[in-house]
């Protein structure tokens, strides 16, 4: 008998939440987002070679991007905020770019969450945004290959839960020596000016 | 039983707290594509109350799973619970300020309980466009 009248109370219990739930189903307040206007430097910092891995799974060097242009973005794939933005920049700057550029330039797009953005994912990523992957290569990495990479280029990266990370939101700009020159910390970087600071860059002398 | 089976179908924290993380920024808090990232982006995101109603869930569930425009692919990242999670969030929100059908009504207890995808089963399923993200 006691038995029945648990389950009875447990009823209706399950339905006052649900009626609840139903009829206060509660504010939602989202992850806060710093959306300001992209903020571009003119820096003069050498960055130190690094092995990576693309998204074929096969190990990539920095060095042999030595004599060309590097426009390198930190972002990952399962982003809700800034990351498609860039993304979406860096494409229309290769579709921008003409075919003599484009053997003079190359596109970095390097993962601030490994634990989700696997070759195969950064794969699938790449192909939802029409990369052309001769002059587009998708970056991770092991976890401490990664953490030097984001502090060689001054990125901060911080995990807040499976797939969601808060980082700075860098496109970077590194001439043919290696040397990071232009930085763009933003949502959004303007890809009429990138593409100015890339054609510049690409102007100066070997 | 069915009391319980109910209970399980309704909004609940945790369904807001994966919104508010993943969705919210460009889909808005009710869901009509204000959020406050809408405007950065070359596409407005929908209003749900217009553009959820006649899909089919399986169509939502392969938006949220494998990615739409500059929607992320949250396959990767999120557990098929968290992904229904996101679409009963999806059928919440589309049905705030309108006439809701009574078989509308139903959906969540489906959703909640039940993996069969019938829109497959009963051959009405949209299937995915070719070549697009």
């Amino acid at each position: 008998m006691r038995s029945w009248q648990s389950v009875g109370r447990c009823a209706l219990v399950a339905v006052a939440c649900m009626l609840a739930l139903q009829l206060f189903p509660g504010e939602i307040r989202g992850h806060e987002i710093k959306q300001t206007a992209v903020e571009r430097r003119q820096v003069n910092i050498p960055i130190a070679d690094f092995t990576l891995v693309d998204q074929n799974g096969k190990p990539f060097q920095f060095k042999t991007l030595r004599g060309k242009v590097v426009v390198a973005a930190f972002a990952y794939t399962t982003c809700p905020d800034v990351c498609p933005l860039i993304t979406a920049a860096l494409r229309q700057v290769q579709s921008r770019l003409t075919k003599e550029e484009r053997t003079e330039s190359h596109l970095l797009t390097v993962t601030t969450d490994p634990e989700i953005d696997s070759p195969k994912v950064l794969a699938a990523y790449a192909k939802r945004y029409g990369a052309e992957l001769g002059g587009w290569s998708f970056l991770t990495g092991d976890d401490a290959a990664l953490r030097l990479v984001w502090k060689s280029f001054g990125v901060g990266v911080e995990r807040k839960a499976r797939g969601l990370v808060d980082h700075t939101p860098l496109t970077a700009i590194i001439d043919r020596q290696g040397v990071l020159r232009y930085a763009y910390i933003g949502p959004s970087p303007d890809v009429a000016t990138l593409l100015g600071d890339v054609r510049s860059l690409m102007n100066e002398r070997r | 039983m069915l009391t319980l089976l109910l209970a399980a179908c309704g909004r609940n924290e945790r369904m807001d707290a994966l919104y508010a993380q993943r969705c919210l920024n460009c889909h808005g808090v009710t869901g009509r594509g204000d959020g406050p990232m809408a405007a950065a982006l070359p596409v407005a995101p929908p209003d749900f109350r217009q553009t959820v109603e006649k899909k089919g869930n399986p169509q939502i569930r392969r938006a949220i799973a494998e990615g739409k425009g500059l929607m992320p692919a949250f396959d990767p990242a999120l557990k098929p619970s968290e992904i229904n999670d996101m679409l009963q969030m999806v059928r919440f929100l589309s049905r705030e300020g309108r006439n809701v059908s009574w078989w509308e009504k139903f959906d969540a207890l489906v959703v909640a309980h039940c993996s069969i995808p019938w829109e497959a089963v009963l051959g009405y399923e949209e299937p995915a466009a070719k070549g697009k993200p």
